[in-house]
């Protein structure tokens, strides 16, 4: 919702869904037009210059879109990089086709790819270790004309994906008003304190480092200068109340549950430090974050995936290996100094300048327009494919270099121009 | 000199192009050469295997055989026209249609049907914008054709007329109470169109459909029921023979078809010293049509088509005087195959 009325304003949109339920402010930007993933209506669908598929690890919500996406090469927007559950549930569990998963695996990780995934299925192999040491990130960009991420480090393994260039942009997102954000500075200003109030917000998985943050906070000799508030839904949070109990954080730490919109606004004007960790990431983007830096709040975030690649200036980071020291250190050094964490929110809110919807528009339609450019080469690859994969059949690559050599000069002239040697 | 004339078809299917291609070899061998049609079988779906054929013609050697050089080749349709030759010239019958105009016309094209057509379309057109400038020289079946090539591709090709197949052979009859609306039925030659404008003439009009329905139109099926159906009358495949004599004997011809590539209908009637009603939006056939001197043209709807039906039923001597006009017209175009054999071995 931060792109697309920007995208609208300058661009005909038409929004493809498989959904039932479609947000009403949605319909007030551009027009819905439904599809079946099983058979999708290719004719309205090409009336378009370039479909954008956002595909994340939501199996309701990218299903699919990704089935489409397979048979209709378009820019693929990747919301989350680890995508190896998603297809795994996908093609294993729903589909009931093991030998795609078992494809997928061994066309982008060889042979220890597939061995791999045979042994996921008989249950000998975690299912996180399969989800960092084989995300599939790139199954969900097999057949696109480009690949946007929010994370550079995510470029370099979709580089590797022939014909199909990769851009890392900003995760959009509009900041308040100047005038807004200094009534929100000023609340906070007007917060007693100590003790300083600390945050974790939004879907609260395992990931979120719940239990290591609660021990740092256990073991601080100065926890009675915070209180933490965790808001959002629990993934288990029978778990994490034994947890507060049996570490004596009862007095400090507590559990408000989900929030609305008015809630939120209220909660991140009066607190201090947001925690914002994640391992193991999935490599997605944080709108959280962004959200935080628009309160001028500082953050600390672990030192992985999309928040690696944070300013150092603006985030106070999280080893995975030290997580519990890390915590503790970085809370005595706001205690220390609260400024240098305020001007550290600060410095955060000033970065939002780099996400503004507008030049997230203007360079994903750059690389759009780009990869329609290049769009030929993915013919021609597709074409070499077929070919070489025929001419392997019957012909010894030594017999006849003449055909080889004819071969590849012809697909280049075809696709490419008459520069043949 | 030996010649080729490189050409695809469909397997099964014969149409103009398969009688062109023929015509032509006729005429360059009338003209003292050697010649012989080479014919790729084209297979136009799925689309994804359309490369693939790209490929094969450019892999195809025509430059010699048996020792004896090739000194010309002649390309006709995609994707034979892309056959390499050193001394190639192409006579455009059309492109792969499907990837240019009819793109914008789903109903009629077939590749914006498929989930790869976007690619396919750029790969075609990409072929032919780097490929075709190849050729030596390039002309066009008509200047409808020239233009989609200069408006899709870039690329200038002098338009090219040829008499239509056993052009000596038609002539002038009686002008009897009937028009005709010649060519196969099918949505692109839009004979529901004049079978609507019957219903809306003041005159008691009668129109003859001579041509095979590829598919009943669903506008036929209710004119049929309609107070007008007498004056309708389907007379399905028609011999070449009774073709001419329907040319002949009618009050005048119709054509009401959508982007025709070149105007054998216009050219038929105009030898056959009959007025045309064509459309504003048939493409090939307006090139023959002088506006008011040797036919009519209406805007594409049942209403105007009718007024202009009416106009030549009720003024019997303006719809002679307009196809006299048409034979005249036609003899100063100088439309000849030895013309169109000189054009293409200069």
């Amino acid at each position: 919702m931060q792109v697309l009325p920007v995208l609208a304003r300058s661009h005909e949109v038409v929004l493809w869904t498989d959904q039932d339920e479609v947000a009403p402010e949605v319909h007030q930007i551009a027009p819905i037009a439904r599809y079946h993933p099983g058979a999708p209506p290719w004719r309205e669908i090409n009336n378009g210059t370039i479909s954008i598929y956002h595909l994340g690890n939501h199996l309701d919500f990218h299903a699919g879109l990704w089935q489409v996406s397979t048979q209709q090469p378009g820019i693929v927007v990747l919301h989350d990089l680890c995508l190896h559950d998603f297809f795994f549930t996908l093609l294993v569990r729903h589909r009931k086709d093991r030998g795609a998963y078992l494809n997928a695996m061994e066309r982008w990780y060889g042979q220890e790819g597939r061995q791999s995934a045979e042994a996921f299925c008989a249950g000998g192999v975690s299912a996180e270790s399969m989800t960092q040491n084989f995300p599939l990130t790139r199954e969900a960009t097999r057949n696109a004309l480009g690949a946007i991420t929010h994370c550079g480090g995510a470029l370099e393994e979709l580089q590797e994906t022939p014909a199909c260039p990769a851009a890392a942009l900003d995760f959009p997102y509009a900041a308040a008003e100047e005038s807004r954000y200094r009534a929100r500075l000023a609340a906070r200003d007007g917060v007693p304190h100590p003790p300083y109030r600390l945050v974790v917000f939004g879907y609260l998985n395992r990931n979120r480092r719940l239990e290591p943050l609660l021990e740092a906070l256990a073991g601080l000799g100065e926890r009675e200068q915070f209180r933490l508030e965790l808001c959002g839904q629990l993934w288990d949070e029978s778990h994490i109340r034994e947890q507060i109990e049996r570490l004596g954080l009862n007095s400090i730490v507590s559990l408000p549950g989900f929030l609305s919109d008015d809630q939120v606004e209220r909660k991140l004007s009066t607190c201090h430090l947001a925690i914002n960790l994640r391992y193991p990431s999935m490599g997605e983007a944080s709108l959280s974050q962004l959200q935080f830096w628009d309160y001028g709040l500082p953050t600390l975030v672990t030192r992985t995936g999309w928040y690696a690649s944070l300013p150092e200036d603006a985030t106070a980071f999280v080893r995975p290996a030290s997580e519990v020291a890390d915590i503790q250190a970085h809370l005595r050094a706001f205690l220390a100094d609260p400024g240098a964490f305020r001007a550290m929110g600060e410095r955060g809110r000033r970065s939002l300048k780099d996400h503004h919807p507008q030049t997230y528009v203007d360079a994903m339609t750059r690389f759009a327009a780009e990869a329609l450019q290049l769009s030929r080469r993915a013919s021609a690859l597709a074409l070499a494919r077929s070919i070489g994969s025929d001419l392997t059949e019957w012909l010894p690559a030594a017999a006849s270099p003449y055909l080889l050599e004819r071969v590849s000069k012809e697909i280049y002239a075809i696709f490419e121009g008459r520069r043949r040697g | 000199m030996k010649i080729l004339i490189a050409t695809s078809g469909v397997p099964f299917i014969r149409g103009d192009a398969e009688i062109l291609a023929e015509s032509l070899r006729k005429a360059l061998s009338e003209a003292g050469h050697q010649a012989e049609l080479v014919v790729i079988p084209f297979k136009p779906c799925p689309p994804s295997r359309i490369p693939e054929q790209i490929l094969a013609c450019r892999l195809l050697d025509l430059t010699e055989t048996c020792g004896v050089r090739i000194d010309r080749v002649i390309g006709l349709k995609f994707p034979a026209y892309l056959i390499p030759h050193e001394k190639k010239v192409i006579w455009l019958l059309h492109q792969h249609r499907a990837a240019y105009e009819l793109w914008e016309q789903p109903e009629a094209g077939d590749l914006m049907h498929y989930p790869d057509g976007h690619l396919i379309r750029e790969a075609i057109r990409q072929a032919d914008r780097e490929l075709i400038p190849e050729a030596r020289a390039v002309y066009a079946l008509s200047e409808n054709v020239s233009e989609r090539l200069r408006r899709y591709s870039g690329i200038a090709a002098e338009p090219l007329y040829h008499p239509p197949a056993n052009a000596h052979l038609f002539h002038n009859g009686s002008a009897s109470d009937y028009f005709f609306c010649p060519g196969p039925v099918n949505s692109t030659n839009r004979q529901w169109l004049a079978i609507q404008a019957v219903a809306q003439c003041r005159e008691r009009v009668h129109i003859r459909l001579g041509g095979e329905p590829a598919s009943f139109p669903q506008q036929a099926k209710s004119v049929n029921k309609g107070k007008w159906s007498d004056r309708v009358e389907w007379l399905g495949r028609l011999s070449e023979e009774q073709k001419r004599d329907l040319y002949a004997n009618c009050r005048g011809v119709i054509f009401p078809g959508v982007d025709e590539g070149y105007g054998y209908v216009a050219l038929e009637a105009m030898l056959a010293s009959k007025p045309v009603i064509a459309t504003s939006d048939c493409g090939g056939p307006l090139e023959f049509v002088l506006a008011d001197q040797t036919g009519l043209v209406a805007h594409p709807t049942p209403e105007s088509l009718a007024q202009a039906m009416d106009r030549l039923w009720a003024g019997r001597r303006c719809a002679a005087a307009m196809g006299e006009a048409g034979r005249a017209h036609y003899q100063d175009l100088h439309i000849s195959w030895p013309n169109v054999v000189e054009k293409l071995l200069c």
